[in-house]
């Protein structure tokens, strides 16, 4: 008889572990999600900006045709990018084909003052910043998800059950947990 | 200790401060129905628990008179939004907290709502003129985690629950006094539960104060992990500590909300007097929360501080 009830508690022990673990986790791919979620609304609004931009610049340079080829290049690049990864190297590129686009419009004074191109360089400015914040914490709750998919005991169920590690939004194979680190971000 | 062990052993002590709080009140309500009748011991639970609620629904216009917050007309303080979304972009809060301006020369920064949806961070004219950006995005991160934390909810709740234990032990110290007991109960027990009495509210007070100084830990680390930047925290905590001038709003019922406290400064003077008032005091001394910091962040702060442009000017200049 003792025998019995030491089985059903150990049962009941378990399921409730298994239950809570279950939602944890769950609880956890959701902030991951809605992590990822706030990274694509910026990086939208970023692309949003570009074609205006171009157009701006345009009307004052419009013999570069190079540099307005690679910036609408690295744009479509970006919004084709299917994973956090993909998504954060194009991204990266865009910044990259943008500054050429900034150092084009270095030479055209009148550009530089007209209201609209100023406007638009602030909105960037302040999607950029946002990019990075949304950057921060995604990569924080991928950090909290991924160590809780790989630490024991979850790992023995998390993969069944389809838990799958998350990718880190950053560029290049640096995949480093990018929180623990403080001194990781260069800050203005 | 790491941030995120931190904030777990913090999380962890708010629950055991909480339920201290409830514990408390059923001991109340216990004496009471011991001494006087079960009913009535009832009754106190029911009455304390309408007089809980309506403090709560009434809180946030509370909040707004006792620290004079003033609401930002659209359209005006664009940098200062921006930091405020950036940070609570960067915190994952679903809805950006309102920013309101209290006009005080003295810098400081408070964060008040009971749902994260409404809450809103108030911050003194004093503290735009005061901080470069880095340090100012460092104090709103501060308040935006007070709010991620539900820090808010909670200090709310602490207020509340303080008001109604001293609401129950008075009733119950009241009805002792003239006269009220029934024969059941025993000259020990009436003693018992009249130390009870007096001495609930006292209890209560420690536990709310227990309670804000862990959370002023809790969110200077949630800010040093929002901006990923321990340092500026810490920096922005220097400034506020050498900065010689206090809130005129400085009150005792709002005192917790606050980033620095503002009624601290009176009591430091006292502290070598009678070291029973550090127990007493809302936030923890800014050198304790400097280091923390330093030790979480792997970092020395530096003498000086930055001697750069406050946030005021930089958005003056557009």
């Amino acid at each position: 008889m003792a025998w019995l009830w030491i089985t059903i508690a150990v049962v009941a022990v378990l399921a409730v572990v298994l239950v809570l673990g279950y939602n944890r986790l769950v609880r956890l791919r959701n902030e991951t999600d809605t992590g990822w979620a706030n990274i694509e609304v910026q990086l939208e609004r970023r692309a949003d900006l570009i074609p205006n931009l171009v157009e701006a610049v345009r009307g004052y340079a419009a013999h570069e045709r190079g540099v307005f080829e690679e910036v609408t290049r690295a744009r479509a690049a970006l919004q084709g990018a299917g994973s956090p990864g993909a998504a954060a190297e194009a991204n990266e590129g865009l910044t990259a084909a943008l500054g050429r686009l900034f150092a084009v419009a270095e030479a055209y004074p009148d550009l530089k003052a007209s209201e609209n191109f100023l406007r638009l360089q602030d909105d960037l400015t302040d999607t950029e910043d946002k990019i990075a914040a949304a950057r921060r914490y995604y990569n924080a709750t991928v950090m909290r998800f991924n160590t809780t998919v790989q630490s024991f005991p979850w790992l023995l169920f998390s993969r069944p059950l389809g838990f799958r590690e998350r990718e880190f939004f950053s560029a290049g194979e640096d995949t480093e947990p990018p929180q623990v680190t403080f001194a990781a971000e260069a800050r203005p | 200790m790491t941030l995120q062990e931190q904030i777990r052993s913090n999380r962890f002590r708010s629950v055991i401060v909480l339920g201290g709080f409830v514990l408390l009140l059923l001991v109340l309500a216990g004496l009471i129905g011991l001494v006087l009748d079960v009913s009535i011991g009832v009754a106190a639970l029911v009455l304390a628990g309408v007089y809980a609620l309506f403090a709560v629904v009434r809180s946030r216009s509370m909040v707004a008179r006792m620290t004079g917050a003033d609401e930002v007309p659209e359209g005006e303080l664009r940098p200062l939004r921006r930091l405020v979304e950036n940070a609570s972009i960067a915190a994952g809060l679903p809805v950006t907290p309102e920013v309101r301006i209290v006009a005080d020369s003295a810098p400081n920064a408070f964060a008040a709502g009971l749902r994260p949806e409404r809450s809103y961070v108030g911050v003194t004219t004093g503290l735009l003129e005061t901080m470069p950006k880095r340090e100012l995005e460092a104090v709103l991160a501060h308040e935006v985690s007070h709010i991620r934390n539900r820090d808010t909810y909670l200090m709310t709740m602490a207020v509340v629950f303080a008001g109604v234990i001293a609401l129950v032990a008075d009733l119950g110290f009241r009805a002792i006094a003239y006269g009220g007991r029934s024969r059941k109960a025993g000259a020990l027990v009436v003693v018992l539960a009249v130390v009870g009495f007096v001495l609930a509210p006292y209890a209560a007070l420690l536990l709310r104060m227990s309670l804000s100084r862990r959370r002023e830990y809790l969110a200077d680390a949630g800010a040093a992990e929002i901006l990923n930047d321990p340092e500026a925290m810490a920096l922005a905590l220097r400034r506020l500590e050498l900065d010689p001038t206090t809130i005129r709003y400085a009150d005792a019922s709002t005192a917790h909300l606050w980033v620095e406290s503002p009624t601290d400064r009176v009591d430091t003077e006292r502290r070598g007097v009678l070291a029973l008032s550090r127990w007493f005091n809302t936030h923890p001394p800014i050198p304790d929360r400097i280091a923390a910091l330093e030790e979480a962040g792997g970092f020395r702060l530096p003498d000086r501080l930055p001697a750069d442009e406050p946030f005021a000017a930089v958005m003056e200049r557009g």
